[in-house]
């Protein structure tokens, strides 16, 4: 069956199956390999993305569910920074960062970096609704991203810091 | 041809689809998908109705509270009329899986899962719901005791489905309660779990109710402790009681997350200490 949504800003049109995820319309049609497969079962949060503004497990939904809808991946994230123009293909270009991902790098909230563009997903979910999160709220907000390297402080450290940076950039 | 992917656009489009061989209601995917992957499941024809409209509402008539089975339980805890009148819900919904997985899954789809585990259950029990079942001959309307059966199973018929839920709004004076035991906080199965409605005046148990999860084929209410403790004053030897009631009302089974006698163990000491807690206030 054929579908229409917009990813990134862009949209796309592709011809997928009810066999097919979200996650696999991303990584292997559209090339978004940003967005990571963990467990593939909903429980680490490595394949979030978000699907009409909320954060989902893309492995949990089925690309045919997706038609008419508007997916963010962490490629669609940096041209959303206010300090840098939109592009048009939706990707962002050279080391334009979003505060949120120049959070990340500067607290050192990347170890392995496998988890971490779920987790900057969950965050961007969380700021967007939430700019000023205390720290309850953080651990609530990223309850379903899993990390196995850093041991969460830098994260929880990133996600403060992000929402300073987003807060100063408005 | 593999699976079928259908895009269910009205109520009388899914009965019609739901009748033929291998349909199946999609919606959330937080179950169906797993288990369609490990091969648990291989649906031919899959109903996708998670943006029906008909099945999207929460309204509140007369002294009920109907919510449509499509309802995510994220919409569910951000829901003015759910956050007035059914604080019990609120409590164990924000409990629930995770934020991912709760803008995903829906009321109707943890009840049709059917778990035994299933933590929205434990708050339609206490909160005496009923499930409306809509199939090509018409409506009908059961409690949610009654709707599970046993572990994946309900009282759905072939070619019927679970529309709604209607919750009786609660006294407000009964004070949620939930605990669940599990390996960590977010994205745990409960091992068990306990909620109540409870209205106490100083140690005198006005009312109480008391459900519990991951202890038997089904999650049920535990109507002997109830009994029991209706209109009595907390003493130590009610408490002894009612844990010894309270071992008494469960079947547990062994399995990869806990013993039976762990489960009936736990379950014990839950219902004691929300009785202890009584006299601590």
């Amino acid at each position: 069956m054929r579908i229409q949504f917009i990813v990134n800003g862009r949209q796309v049109e592709r011809e997928t199956n009810a066999e097919t995820r979200l996650l696999d319309l991303l990584r292997e049609d559209l090339h978004l390999t940003g967005t990571k497969e963990g467990c593939g079962e909903g429980e680490c949060g490595a394949c979030t993305v978000l699907l009409n503004g909320r954060a989902v497990n893309s492995c949990l939904v089925l690309a045919p569910q997706v038609d008419g809808k508007k997916v963010l991946t962490i490629e669609g994230l940096a041209p959303l920074s206010k300090s840098h123009s939109r592009h048009s293909t939706g990707r962002a270009k050279g080391d334009e960062l979003h505060p949120i991902q120049r959070a990340f790098v500067e607290k050192g909230a990347v170890q392995c970096g496998f988890c971490t563009p779920g987790f900057i997903m969950s965050t961007y979910a969380l700021l967007r609704k939430n700019p000023s999160p205390n720290d309850e709220e953080i651990l609530s907000a990223l309850e379903g991203n899993l990390c196995r390297c850093t041991g969460y402080t830098k994260i929880i450290e990133a996600v403060r810091y992000a929402a300073k940076l987003m807060r100063e950039e408005r | 041809m593999g699976r079928q992917y259908l895009k269910v656009n009205s109520i009388e489009e899914l009965l019609t689809n739901l009748g033929k061989p291998g349909g199946m209601i999609l919606c959330g995917g937080t179950d169906l998908v797993v288990k369609m992957r490990s091969g648990l499941l291989s649906p031919e024809l899959l109903l996708d109705i998670s943006d029906l409209p008909e099945l999207r509402e929460i309204r509140k008539t007369g002294a009920q509270i109907e919510i449509g089975a499509a309802v995510t339980q994220s919409e569910l805890l951000a829901s003015e009329i759910v956050r007035e009148h059914l604080p019990l819900l609120i409590t164990v919904l924000s409990q629930l899986g995770c934020v991912q997985i709760r803008n995903s899954g829906t009321l109707g789809g943890n009840l049709v899962n059917a778990s035994p585990a299933a933590d929205s259950a434990v708050p339609l029990l206490l909160l005496d719901a009923e499930v409306i079942l809509t199939g090509s001959q018409g409506e009908r309307r059961i409690a949610v005791k009654d709707f599970f059966r046993g572990p994946g199973k309900t009282a759905l018929s072939k070619g019927e489905f679970l529309r709604a839920v209607s919750i009786p709004l609660p006294n407000p004076e009964l004070s949620p309660f939930f605990h669940k035991i599990g390996r960590r906080k977010a994205l745990t199965i409960a091992i068990a779990s306990l909620g109540a409605l409870l209205h106490v005046e100083g140690d005198l148990i006005q009312e109480v109710r008391l459900a519990a999860g991951s202890v038997a084929p089904t999650p049920i209410r535990l109507r002997r402790v109830e009994e029991r403790a209706n209109g009595k004053r907390v003493t130590a030897s009610l408490i002894e009681e009612a844990r010894k009631l309270a071992l008494q009302s469960v079947s547990p089974i062994d399995d990869i997350r806990a013993s039976a006698d762990y489960r009936r163990t736990v379950i014990a000491d839950l219902v004691a200490h929300l009785f202890e807690g009584v006299l601590h206030v």
